[in-house]
């Protein structure tokens, strides 16, 4: 991964391509290597095929520009994967910069799609103010609160544990730990969410090598294994959705990655899932069946569940709320690295199976991976 | 009340021209019966013989959330209230919620469709926002 965070004067194709190279020299392998790419970018969608070129890879096998949101890095592994398993590719890289960033302009401009409303069907929401992603999720969330009694307050325990996890995180640019005190008296962003709900906006690039087992056991770094995947896009976006809010994509998607992979909840040893905001999180962990439906906020806010000491070691890097936002590839990067076990301070000792979930639009795409040390 | 300016397309001039007389267009399917979103082009199994028709402009809230905005110019902030109202004909709208008290918004709120004028200039059309309803008994108004 490329520097993160408030990283200015680099474009998001740069980013990408500084992240390709680093990949591949991590894993002591040459550009001439690979023979395969699989390119994402972030709102702005400008990084492109074009990357090939700027790195210099010749006669790919494999070549193409995927976006599925935040569910794009699992579904990029995914298909790498099985581009590998049918021997179509050997060496496959996966990629993801984004720069929304600029410097002098506040992070809430990044998602905010711009002043000028649209014509058409696309106008006509935007023009009654239902808009961002802060606000659509946060409808998400008051539905969960309305049927489940899950309040403020529980959101806020998995801000407060992931703050803990980032101040072991080098990486994270949130390393200040924070109270619960702070989370409810952090600004209001979409009531019910604060400021503390939401994740951050970052600049920079992560890139993984998918390649055959055999291969990797040659190479510099401790390889991870893909274990099991899945990918679940219920087809709702600004539909009636009796579950909006309720159950998502990941009730089909977390079980058919276990599955794939042979194991349950009780044997994952971390989870590293997608936090755009609290919000989503505590209903990820709830499809995936980490505690019951609408048990979330009690299973968050109950001592010793989250944070460091917890049971349950989720988000250990901090998460996309308090380390670094790179859309599916910042629960991926961290998996990575507590799979090889460097992951200083909050390195696990228990890291044999880590499950890692993506989720893009509004709860509208979602990806699981299991990986394995 | 916070409304941007919007324009018609081709797609949206028929539910436009209702908004303009105060009318929430629906779309339905002749062959199954099916009511869906106005800027639906099939049915759930794929039907695209949509018609538009008349919807009550009724619904319920299912969910709202209290969105601050800076104002231009001012240094009062505005609290806008956005919700999802469930039609009673049974599609989904994400919408502004006007008229509505802080506290008194809750699940199953039952609302109306009224239809501001969403900006200025003559090509700016009228939108749909929902308002509480006064007294359900009164019938359309």
């Amino acid at each position: 991964m490329t520097e993160l965070g408030k990283v200015y004067g680099r474009s998001s194709s740069r980013f990408a391509a500084e992240a390709a190279r680093l990949a591949v020299a991590d894993a002591g392998l040459l550009l001439s290597d690979v023979d395969g790419l699989l390119v994402s970018a972030g709102v702005a969608n400008d990084v492109g095929l074009g990357l090939q070129v700027e790195l210099g890879l010749r006669d790919l096998a494999v070549l193409t520009q995927m976006q599925a949101f935040g569910s794009t890095a699992g579904a990029m592994v995914q298909y790498a994967s099985m581009a590998v398993e049918a021997g179509m590719a050997e060496v496959v890289v996966c990629v993801f910069g984004d720069a929304p960033l600029a410097e002098g302009s506040g992070a809430g401009n990044a998602y905010s799609d711009g002043h000028r409303t649209p014509a058409g069907w696309a106008g006509i929401q935007r023009s009654t103010g239902a808009v961002t992603p802060n606000v659509l999720y946060s409808l998400a969330a008051r539905r969960h609160m309305l049927r489940y009694g899950t309040t403020s307050e529980q959101f806020g325990a998995i801000a407060v544990a992931q703050r803990d996890w980032a101040v072991l995180n080098p990486l994270a640019q949130m390393r200040t730990p924070i109270t619960l005190a702070d989370h409810q008296n952090s600004r209001i962003i979409s009531d019910p969410f604060h400021l503390f709900d939401c994740c951050l906006v970052s600049n920079g690039g992560v890139a993984v090598v998918v390649t055959t087992a055999e291969r990797a056991r040659d190479l510099k770094q401790p390889p991870v294994h893909v274990l099991g995947w899945a990918q679940s896009h219920p087809g709702t976006r600004l539909r009636r959705n009796d579950d909006f809010g309720l159950v998502t994509g990941a009730a089909r998607s977390g079980p058919a990655a276990m599955a794939m992979a042979g194991v349950t909840t009780d044997d994952i040893d971390i989870v590293e899932i997608y936090d755009c905001y609290t919000y989503t999180a505590l209903v990820t962990l709830e499809d995936y069946g980490f505690c019951g439906k609408g048990e979330g906020g009690e299973f968050v806010s109950t001592p010793g569940n989250l944070g460091p000491e917890g049971k349950l070691k989720m988000n250990t890097g901090g998460g996309q709320l308090s380390s670094y936002y790179m859309w599916g590839m910042t629960p991926l990067s961290e998996a990575v690295l507590q799979a090889r076990g460097q992951a200083g301070a909050r390195q696990q000792d228990r890291n044999e199976l880590i499950l890692v979930s993506g989720n893009g639009g509004i709860l509208d795409h979602h990806s699981t991976l299991i990986v394995g040390s | 009340m916070n409304i941007q300016p919007v324009v018609r397309d081709a797609a949206t001039a028929a539910f436009f021209d209702g908004a303009a007389r105060g009318v929430f267009l629906l779309r339905r399917s002749a062959e199954s019966g099916e009511i869906v979103t106005p800027s639906a082009e099939q049915d759930s199994v794929g039907n695209t013989d949509l018609d538009w028709m008349e919807a009550s402009g009724r619904g319920r809230v299912v969910s709202w959330a209290f969105v601050p905005q800076r104002v231009a110019g001012s240094d009062s902030p505005v609290e806008l209230t956005i919700g999802v109202v469930e039609l009673d004909e049974g599609p989904w709208w994400w919408t502004q919620l006007v008229g509505v008290d802080r506290d008194a918004v809750a699940e199953g709120l039952r609302v109306r469709a009224v239809f501001p004028k969403s900006g200025p200039a003559e090509t700016d059309e009228y939108v749909p926002v929902f308002a509480p309803v006064a007294d359900e008994s009164a019938g359309p108004d």
